[in-house]
């Protein structure tokens, strides 16, 4: 069997959510079945600036093959655009202009998936709202099996990507939330698809003690791992926090590990560590009490797998509908949305506290159930089974006519999304994390 | 915070968050969600800029500013606005030049400058209304807080008097004393409560021992020595002030006192008979009202158990300051 993987960017460094969860599949997959990742020449998600040589280049084993993007995204149009189809009733043609602005827009990379479709068995679409994903997919439809990483934001709202989302072999999604939300806005019931989610190479064990002594950690903490950003709930997090040491001199300490993108306040019990490797992240993880996770929109939170792997508790935002499912399916994290919740949770969840110990056992547990790599393979490799043996599905709907694109009838997105039923998937179909669909 | 029940391995995510939330509410004593404070706090501002709970002219003032000023507040600017037009045909053959349009010059930095402009006057026109909300809630604050300090002013103004007169009319007392050194009895000044004691202490003596004549009528009853006499006045008065239960001789100063009944014990008396209560051993008649430190301002009550003044109440923990919410048990650590 022959894979591509489909990637806005690809390489060692980087590590975007979706980007670090391609690479993990496509290297675990390696192992297996032969793999080509195709991707951009970008480093800069914001940009798409050709950063990269194009051409064949080996990343940890796996052939990649880079395709240069043909411009730049430029953040004020993007931004225009997105009002217009978020919020105002627009066209299929706007839609379409907006995914060209956001980009990356590198028509070689499509030409080439379309050229060499039938060197390929299957296509493996990382990310649903990007130009690459969603003109792979429309090229070659029949091949596709798309990992969505959708979260619940506008985007999914945008009607282009209904027929996508019906006409791709296969999805694999990330969480119960994301396949519900995804089967609300397209009705994609007879796509096969799987919650699979992603693995990660958490060590059997980690050294806590070792990450104390190299940063002069001292006192008890609760640990943020991921880029300090307004977006991922850092600002909440701050606030909450802020309140909290106030009020409880001898509570945990707050660490940071990540690139701040806003500024991290200047705070006694506030460390900020930067970005760690994997070893000292491990060992972070080993040494704190707890991890807090405030991001408000996530699709799949792996630092969270990671934290659960390695036996320590996570106390997550409540208003993202995927990690209080999470929480609540693995029965290893608390949940907060206000601050009284958030001041509860953390002294809950202490180490000395009386929750930390049997939370942590069960994240364990369900991370090695539903997230080592073995059964995350397994999961893939049954898929493309599975779609080899089935008939093939009927050909994607196609883009309406010329002057149909053109009609302004198109509700706004938000409009859309807020018709989706929001909260944590709870039924006992969803929360059996392998369960199946269709 | 109390620890939760968790009784067994299996423990149940939602349960605990339900026990958080229930002890959430019970602190908060209000069943609030977080949509619902929001909603409240929204109503609030609503009131606030309701016109008929102004209490000045600001909104009219700023309604004026805003009808005399005839721009329009914003407008919309798209980048199809330029060739935009209410008849299709004409859109149409201006879309179709556009190409060549863009031979002669580059429309798109006017478009992107003309919506930049328009989500900025956008986002004036919200500040506009917030900065107006702001100002509107601070009048309103000082012209509250204004009026507080009016009161509290006039409330200072009439403590202030009130003392002054207290204490012209202690040294007037003491001026009579002074004036008249023979005098039968001390009067005791007609200020309340806190003339229940005279400088000596005498009156709430004699009150109290017609209290415990009352509640122990019969002291020998239970056992405790015959009272044959009676220790000093002094030693009495001293004895009164450091709080001691003691029994005391059957002193008849008035005749309401209504002593007649049996004597209560003495135990540390060593006189050899009953005598009156003097409140100064050393005195020789009656005795003038003395203030005890020889100050000659208006005498303060006196408190009953020797502290000089009112006592606060304490911290449990000795601390001096306000003691920040802990947690029940270890907060980490």
């Amino acid at each position: 069997m022959k894979l591509a993987v489909v990637v806005q960017r690809y390489g060692a460094d980087i590590n975007g959510g979706a980007e670090l969860h391609a690479r993990y599949i496509a290297q675990r997959l390696a192992r297996r079945v032969s793999v080509d990742v195709l991707t951009t020449c970008a480093r800069d998600y914001v940009t798409w600036k050709n950063d990269l040589p194009a051409g064949e280049q080996q990343v940890n084993g796996v052939r990649v093959l880079r395709f240069p993007v043909d411009r730049e995204r430029h953040p004020h149009e993007f931004g225009r655009r997105s009002v217009r189809v978020f919020e105002r009733t627009h066209s299929i043609q706007d839609e379409l202009d907006w995914l060209d602005s956001e980009g990356p827009t590198s028509t070689a990379l499509v030409r080439h998936a379309a050229r060499h479709a039938a060197a390929y068995d299957y296509f493996l679409l990382f990310s649903y709202r990007y130009y690459h994903a969603f003109h792979v997919a429309r090229r070659v439809a029949s091949k596709a099996v798309l990992v969505p990483t959708a979260e619940r934001d506008a985007a999914i709202g945008v009607s282009i990507f209904a027929p996508v989302f019906r006409g791709v072999r296969g999805l694999m999604y990330n969480s119960p939330e994301e396949h519900a939300m995804i089967r609300a806005v397209s009705q994609n019931d007879s796509v096969p698809g799987v919650v699979v989610g992603v693995g990660s190479d958490v060590p059997d064990r980690a050294d806590g003690a070792r990450f104390r002594r190299k940063f002069n950690v001292r006192r008890p903490f609760a640990i943020y791992i991921g880029r300090i950003d307004e977006n991922k709930g850092c600002g909440e997090l701050f606030s909450h926090f802020q309140r909290y040491s106030a009020a409880f001199p001898r509570g945990l300490d707050l660490v940071l590990v990540g690139h701040p993108i806003i500024e991290v306040p200047k705070h006694p019990r506030i460390r900020h560590l930067g970005f760690l490797d994997d070893a000292d992240k491990f060992d972070a993880l080993a040494a704190a009490d707890l991890l807090i996770m405030p991001s408000y929109y996530e699709s799949l939170s792996m630092v969270a797998l990671e934290a659960w792997g390695l036996g320590r508790p996570v106390l997550a935002n409540g208003r993202c509908d995927v990690l209080k499912g999470q929480c609540i399916r693995s029965n290893a994290g608390l949940y907060y949305e206000s601050y009284e919740e958030f001041v509860e949770g953390l002294y809950s969840l202490e180490s000395n506290g009386p929750l930390n110990a049997r939370l942590g056992r069960n994240g364990r547990e369900f991370f090695n159930r539903h997230y080592a790599w073995p059964v995350i393979e397994r999961k893939y490799l049954d898929m493309f089974e599975r779609l080899s043996r089935a008939e093939p599905p009927d050909a994607m709907a196609p883009l309406p006519s010329w002057l149909a694109r053109r009609t302004r009838d198109v509700p706004p997105a938000a409009d859309v999304l807020a018709r989706v039923p929001s909260g944590p998937a709870l039924t006992p179909r969803a929360a059996d994390a392998c369960g199946r669909s269709a | 915070m109390s620890d939760f029940h968790v009784r067994s391995e299996n423990v149940d995510v939602e349960q605990i968050m339900r026990q958080i939330r229930a002890r959430i509410r019970d602190k908060r004593g209000v069943d609030y969600t977080e949509d619902e404070i929001r909603e409240l706090a929204n109503v609030k501002l609503e009131k606030f800029l309701d016109p008929k709970g102004i209490r000045s002219d600001l909104l009219q003032q700023y309604r004026r500013a805003r009808e005399a000023d005839t721009a329009p507040r914003n407008y919309a600017f798209e980048d199809t606005t330029l060739y935009a037009s209410s008849r299709p045909l004409l859109r149409t053959i201006r879309r179709l030049l556009n190409p060549l349009l863009k031979l002669f010059f580059n429309p798109n930095p006017l478009i992107e400058a003309l919506h930049i402009q328009s989500g900025l006057n956008e986002s004036y026109n919200r500040s506009e209304a917030l900065y107006y909300e702001l100002v509107h809630n601070l009048v309103l604050e000082t012209t509250r807080l204004g009026v507080e300090v009016k009161t509290l002013k006039m409330r200072l103004e009439s403590i202030s008097s009130r003392i002054d007169f207290d204490e012209r009319r202690a040294r007037a007392l003491e001026g009579v004393v002074q004036y008249r050194p023979g005098a039968a009895a001390p009067l005791q000044p007609p200020t309340g409560q806190g003339n229940d004691l005279d400088n000596d202490g005498n009156e709430r003596r004699n009150r109290r021992r017609r209290r415990r004549g009352r509640r122990r009528p019969v002291g020998s009853e239970h056992g405790a020595p015959t009272l044959d006499h009676a220790s000093s006045g002094t030693e009495d008065l001293q004895s009164d002030f450091r709080g001691e239960r003691r029994t005391e001789a059957p002193v008849t100063p008035k005749p309401q006192s209504g002593e007649s009944g049996p004597v209560p014990p003495k135990p540390q008396s060593d006189a050899s008979g009953p005598v009156p209560p003097k409140p100064q051993s050393d005195a020789s008649g009656p005795v003038p009202p003395k203030p005890q430190s020889g100050a000659s301002g208006p005498v303060p009550p006196k408190p009953q158990s020797g502290a000089s003044g009112p006592v606060p109440p304490k911290p449990q923990s000795g601390a001096s300051g306000p003691v920040p919410p802990k947690p029940q048990s270890g907060e980490g650590g």
